[in-house]
């Protein structure tokens, strides 16, 4: 993004392949993730989408959301089934059967069916390196189901089979790293992104798009109703994310990393917590202790994008 | 504690494994079961025991396969895809012989389906799913206080026979409120066996064996045969059932767990239209109560099941029945929930038909 002097919303596509009239909740960030990712890849796409709330609010047939190709399948799939569109649609391009033309192949899964069940077969696509694209939209816990924990619900949250109380300071694990679990597979594009940041998250996913071979892109998708934050909040707490470097915006082509937006000022996480209903509980020791892992993994990402320079 | 209390299906089911002893839960998120990870997750911090989501219904049930072979009371849920995902790990503890419960909070299918009640996982609850040569018993509660009670018998019955047990609830049995006498766990009369097979260290004693790769033909052959022996022991003590109104009926209804009670209301209607109607309710689905379906077959004139699938049990009947009367069916799949006047009418049309 650092790249271009000049940005302008004018200059985005303003056709719309996830339309409006879908069933999210107000203030879905996730549903505006979609909406731009579907403007970067444009309408000779594939989309193959795990079970998920962004299945589960675009198509409640004979309605749906989608002006392309899309199929829904169990909630492990995303990643072979797409798999299989790609080296068929290779197969019979090369029959003649139908005429040659650059289609994307985009898998979609929420942070369940990526950091979760769907590891396994995501691992596979990604190490076969089929021309695809897996964009795993990251509300940090089963959203769909009723807010239940995940292995992407960051330390310290309280979900419904996490919950906070007496004996419990919520969730007790760590965040899921999912970028740098694709980073290790050698793929030559990875990167994180966030509908907070439009432009950057829009060229993100073109790059990915373009990159011949597998890509893997992670967007941080605020989620009002489990986060328990107000529906007109989303916006903010994704930028509060990242200027607190919870959530850093960077991207790994061919192994080398760059940060794509450097926080003006860095916030306390604090900033980022607060307001937030699932951080209501934490103490202080326990925010102190989160700000030290985010610091850490900062310098750390921090330090990989300096030896790539 | 002997007095009422309103209580949810899905929480009913998991207080009631918590008093039998169950301190190993292991789930993951599908609607509509949700409510059994969420309350145990925050009752076993109280009791001491372990909530685990884990990262897949497959890992869950493994892990309840590991529990099992430490010799806990460990228990997973889920509701239909998610049983399909977790019929490998119900064959390998059928081979191992190793007890646990599995409820299954049945949903509309085949594939994702819907969220809302049905009964179209009765074939895959009793005839194994999984591969291999292999049953287990299946329970299918109607109401939340024999959920309640039943729970806490699966638990006796997987000891007993060291074999996975399911309980084939659905949406409608999870979700309805009603209230139950939520007593305490009662210890079966008899003796439960020892737990002489589970791994907790060799030290002091010979060392154990739990595997289900028997390369052998023969050893297989014998392992399968020692399980049928198990399975015919089960088939005489488990059969479970209830009956209303069949003494003096000319039409029974057969219908078990939601679609059960939805008949017992049909069976009330057509009783006060004078129409001599009764109905049999199995309750364990697998061992199916045969007798209790020939028995009936000789007072009826006719059978009607009545199923929320396209028709899966009442291949059990006619195979219990063989001919003695005909069979007819009526079912609504997809997750519909017919009222009890509308099975009246369908049995005050068969009543008409069939001249009773």
């Amino acid at each position: 993004m650092d790249r271009f002097s000049v940005f302008s919303s004018r200059l985005v596509d303003k056709s719309e392949n996830f339309t409006s009239g879908h069933r999210a909740c107000q203030g879905c960030a996730e549903a505006l993730a979609v909406r731009h990712v579907m403007k970067a890849l444009g309408r000779d796409t594939i989309v193959a989408m795990s079970t998920g709330c962004m299945e589960i609010i675009s198509s409640p047939l004979p309605l749906t959301a989608w002006k392309v190709p899309w199929i829904h399948n169990a909630f492990e799939n995303s990643a072979a089934v797409i798999s299989g569109c790609e080296a068929g649609m290779k197969a019979m391009m090369r029959k003649g059967i139908i005429p040659q033309k650059k289609i994307n192949f985009v898998a979609m899964g929420g942070d369940g069916a990526t950091a979760d069940i769907g590891m396994g077969p995501l691992s596979g696509a990604l190490e076969r390196g089929h021309d695809m694209v897996y964009i795993c939209y990251d509300n940090e816990a089963y959203m769909n189901t009723g807010i239940q924990r995940s292995s992407s619900t960051p330390f310290g949250a309280s979900t419904t089979t996490s919950p906070a109380g007496k004996d419990s300071m919520g969730q007790h694990t760590q965040k899921k790293n999912m970028p740098q679990i694709a980073v290790a597979h050698d793929i030559p594009y990875v990167a994180t992104a966030c509908p907070s940041f439009p432009f950057d998250l829009i060229e993100k996913v073109k790059k990915a798009a373009e990159m011949p071979g597998a890509a893997y892109v992670h967007i941080l998708s605020v989620c009002p109703t489990g986060w328990r934050i107000q529906p007109q909040d989303a916006i903010k707490y994704g930028r509060l994310a990242i200027d607190s470097c919870v959530f850093p915006l960077y991207e790994v082509v061919n192994g080398e990393y760059r940060l794509t937006y450097t926080p003006y000022r860095k916030l306390p996480v604090t900033e980022y917590l607060k307001g937030q209903g699932r951080f209501r509980h934490l103490t202080d020791k326990e925010i102190q202790l989160i700000q030290d892992k985010v610091d850490r993994d900062y310098q750390k990402i921090l330090k990989r994008c300096e030896e790539g320079r | 504690m002997d007095e009422k209390v309103l209580m949810k299906g899905t929480d009913a089911l998991s207080e009631a494994a918590v008093q039998a002893g169950c301190r190993c839960y292991f789930g993951y998120p599908i609607t509509p079961q949700n409510e059994i990870p969420e309350y145990m997750s925050r009752r076993m911090e109280e009791v001491g025991g372990v909530f685990l989501q884990g990262e897949s219904e497959i890992a869950s049930i493994n892990m309840v396969l590991g529990a099992a072979a430490t010799g806990a009371r460990a228990m997973t849920s889920s509701s239909s895809p998610g049983i399909s995902l977790k019929q490998e790990g119900l064959s390998f503890m059928a081979a191992l012989e190793l007890p646990a419960v599995i409820v299954n909070i049945n949903r509309g299918g085949p594939g994702l389906g819907n969220i809302a009640p049905s009964q179209g996982d009765y074939y895959q609850a009793t005839r194994g799913g999984g591969h291999g040569d292999y049953r287990m018993p299946v329970y299918a509660p109607a109401s939340v206080q024999e959920l309640y009670d039943i729970t806490m018998q699966t638990f006796d019955v997987a000891d007993k026979y060291r074999t996975p047990v399911m309980i084939l609830g659905d949406g409608m049995t999870g979700q309805i409120v009603e209230p139950i006498i939520a007593h305490e766990y009662i210890r079966p009369a008899e003796d439960l066996p020892p737990k002489d097979y589970i791994l907790d260290g060799a030290q002091g004693r010979p060392s154990r064996i739990i595997k289900s790769l028997i390369l052998d033909v023969r050893e297989m052959e014998e392992h399968n045969w020692k399980l049928k022996r198990k399975y015919d022991l089960m088939k005489q003590e488990l059969p479970q059932w209830e009956e209303f109104m069949t003494d003096d009926a000319k039409m029974t209804i057969i219908a078990y767990g939601t679609a059960a009670r939805i008949a017992k209301g049909a069976v009330k209607r057509a009783r006060s239209q004078g129409l001599k109607v009764g109905l049999l309710r199995p309750i364990t689905l697998w061992p199916f109560p045969d007798e209790a379906i020939i028995s009936v077959a000789k007072k009826s004139k006719i059978f009607l099941v009545f199923e929320m699938s396209t028709g899966q049990m009442i291949d059990d009947v006619r195979l219990a029945v063989e001919g003695r009367v005909p069979c007819e069916f009526y079912g609504r799949p997809g997750g519909i929930v017919p009222a009890p006047q509308e099975l009246a009418r369908i049995i005050e049309r068969y009543w008409l038909q069939k001249e009773l």
